[in-house]
């Protein structure tokens, strides 16, 4: 009797001792890796990188121009993706919810989800770049469209599939269209597991390099033409953290830093503002 | 003509106001969930401006019965049904059936209360405004007209732009009841309206059932056989998919003509 307690006390310890490591182990990692970004980071603070562009070798600059281009061409993917992605994540919830061509799209959308994101820059390359023969914001923006379309069609499915059937029966049982059945109580009663696919689709493609590669390229120049290649934080990181030149390699590391608190900032606020919200 | 034969095998067994026709004539109805069989060649006439309850153990079909009056299960594609419901003479189970049309004149309240992830004030109107094009003022006069029918008024009048997520469960559910009598329906679901509310609230609804029966044709399913007996005037048993008994609700609790009946009533099984 004292045996067996005394081994399942010890399979419990173990157990818990290798569970403990393996948290730590990737815990470790994560703070390596933020507090690498953070040091480095800081100190390539200043405030010109918000009023400068990117400079030449050896001289000084700033991010603004690359600022510029990554916030509109993610304006733009939101734009151009979240309709589609809602609309398409609406049918596979509410109008197909029964049929098999909505599981078949559910099966598809979700290969599609973890498609490399390299994959879907060429596609966009092969679709806009190569016949127009030039990079452009435009490219980019598409490209960065594909991949949160596949992002706020699975969550928006999810948000919705996740509102009980009798909210549903409820707004039926008073003889609504489904349409406003769908608009108007749906998405309200999801609301918040819709945005919180949004704000994580915008996190993931607020990182996104390789499609950026095939499509916006990059620009050192200030351009606001959306028809042209465009600056972007993720492609100057990639470059300028490559090259020989210590005033790039900060440069990179500052970019590196703001990005990554934005998506951290966006992590915070769908942890607090949006879930808070839904246990409320 | 009154009281008279009162079982399954005759052919709109229940019909007591001979000369009245029905509000609805059920006709040999089949109920299907997939494969299940679940309501069995059931025929029954429930009279208009009157409340007639379904009462039978878990499981007996009572609240497919009523998922079939506004054709609710439609929105399965693996349930179906097969025979006739006439509403007003007319077959609702047709495949031309205006579903929205016959959603609003046939109102229901389900088990737990569902209100809106809305204000209280546009949960009422919300199907209001949907079918009637309203002035501002109208629309308050309607909201506040469904709030006072389903005795919700007083305590809400001070907070109509409240959430109704706010609300207790029983005031939730008259809410609910507001909002389904806002549109003026002609037959009134209940799905078991009390089941998850306490006794003071559940007192306040059957009070509310009692008020509104001479206004709309009530079917309500209830677990509780008190309920059954305090609230209605005819009474309908099932068991395991079949309408076992119709007849007067006094008459079913005093005297029920089959055993079954008998037994359930008086808590044999069930």
């Amino acid at each position: 009797m004292r045996w067996i307690l005394f081994r399942r006390r010890l399979a419990d310890w173990i157990a818990l001792v290798f569970a403990g490591l393996a948290t730590l182990l990737g815990l470790i990692f994560l703070a390596w890796i933020l507090w690498t970004t953070l040091s480095n980071g800081v100190a390539a603070l200043k405030p010109s990188l918000f009023t400068e562009m990117t400079p030449p070798p050896g001289a000084d600059g700033g991010l603004l121009n690359a600022f510029y281009g990554s916030a509109v061409m993610i304006a733009l993917a939101l734009v151009i993706g979240t309709p589609i992605g809602l609309a398409a994540g609406t049918y596979l919830a509410e109008h197909g919810r029964h049929t098999r061509l909505a599981a078949a799209v559910r099966f598809v959308n979700d290969i599609l989800l973890s498609a490399p994101s390299i994959v879907l820059g060429l596609f966009i390359y092969e679709l806009v770049v190569a016949p127009s023969e030039h990079f452009s914001g435009y490219a980019g923006a598409l490209a960065l469209a594909m991949i949160l379309i596949p992002v706020v069609v699975r969550t928006s499915d999810e948000a919705l599939r996740l509102v009980p059937d009798r909210m549903r029966e409820a707004a039926f049982a008073l003889g609504l269209p489904r349409w406003k059945v769908t608009a108007q109580i749906l998405f309200k009663a999801g609301m918040s597991g819709i945005v919180t696919g949004l704000l994580l689709g915008l996190a993931r493609i607020s990182g996104e390099t390789a499609p950026l590669l095939f499509t916006a390229l990059n620009n050192q120049f200030w351009s606001a033409d959306l028809n042209a290649p465009l600056a972007n934080v993720p492609v100057v990181i990639f470059q300028y953290a490559l090259s020989p030149y210590d005033a790039w390699h900060s440069l990179a590391w500052a970019g590196a830093l703001i990005l990554t608190l934005f998506v951290l900032a966006l992590n915070l606020i769908v942890r607090f503002a949006v879930r808070g919200r839904q246990s409320r | 003509m009154n009281d008279t034969m009162t079982t399954i095998d005759v052919p709109a067994a229940g019909r007591v106001h001979g000369d009245d026709p029905p509000k609805i004539a059920v006709r040999n109805l089949d109920f299907y969930y997939g494969k299940t069989h679940a309501l069995k060649n059931v025929t029954l006439d429930v009279p208009a401006n009157a409340v007639t309850a379904i009462i039978g153990p878990s499981g007996c079909g009572k609240s497919t019965l009523l998922r079939t009056l506004n054709r609710i299960y439609s929105l399965y594609p693996e349930q179906r049904a097969t025979g006739e419901i006439r509403i007003d003479g007319e077959n609702i189970l047709d495949r031309g059936t205006d579903l929205g049309d016959l959603r609003r004149r046939v109102g229901m309240v389900f088990q737990k209360p569902t209100p809106f992830a809305s204000s209280i004030r546009a949960n009422v109107g919300f199907a209001l405004t949907h079918y009637e094009r309203l002035s501002k003022s109208e629309t308050a006069d309607r909201i506040e007209d469904a709030l006072r029918q389903a005795a919700l008024w007083d305590e809400v009048k001070d907070k109509l732009n409240d959430s109704a997520l706010s609300l207790s469960g029983g005031q939730q559910q008259r809410l609910c009841i507001a909002r389904t009598i806002a549109v003026k329906p002609e037959i009134l679901l209940l799905d078991e309206p009390t089941s998850a509310l306490d006794p003071i609230s559940t007192a306040k609804i059957e009070e509310l059932v009692h008020e509104l029966q001479n206004r709309f044709t009530i079917v309500i399913v209830t677990h509780n056989m008190q309920q059954a007996a305090r609230v209605s005037q005819k009474t309908a048993f099932f068991h395991l998919g079949e309408l076992i008994e119709f007849d007067e609700t006094t008459r079913i609790f005093t005297n029920p003509s089959v055993d079954r009946t008998q037994d359930y009533i008086t808590g044999r099984y069930g």
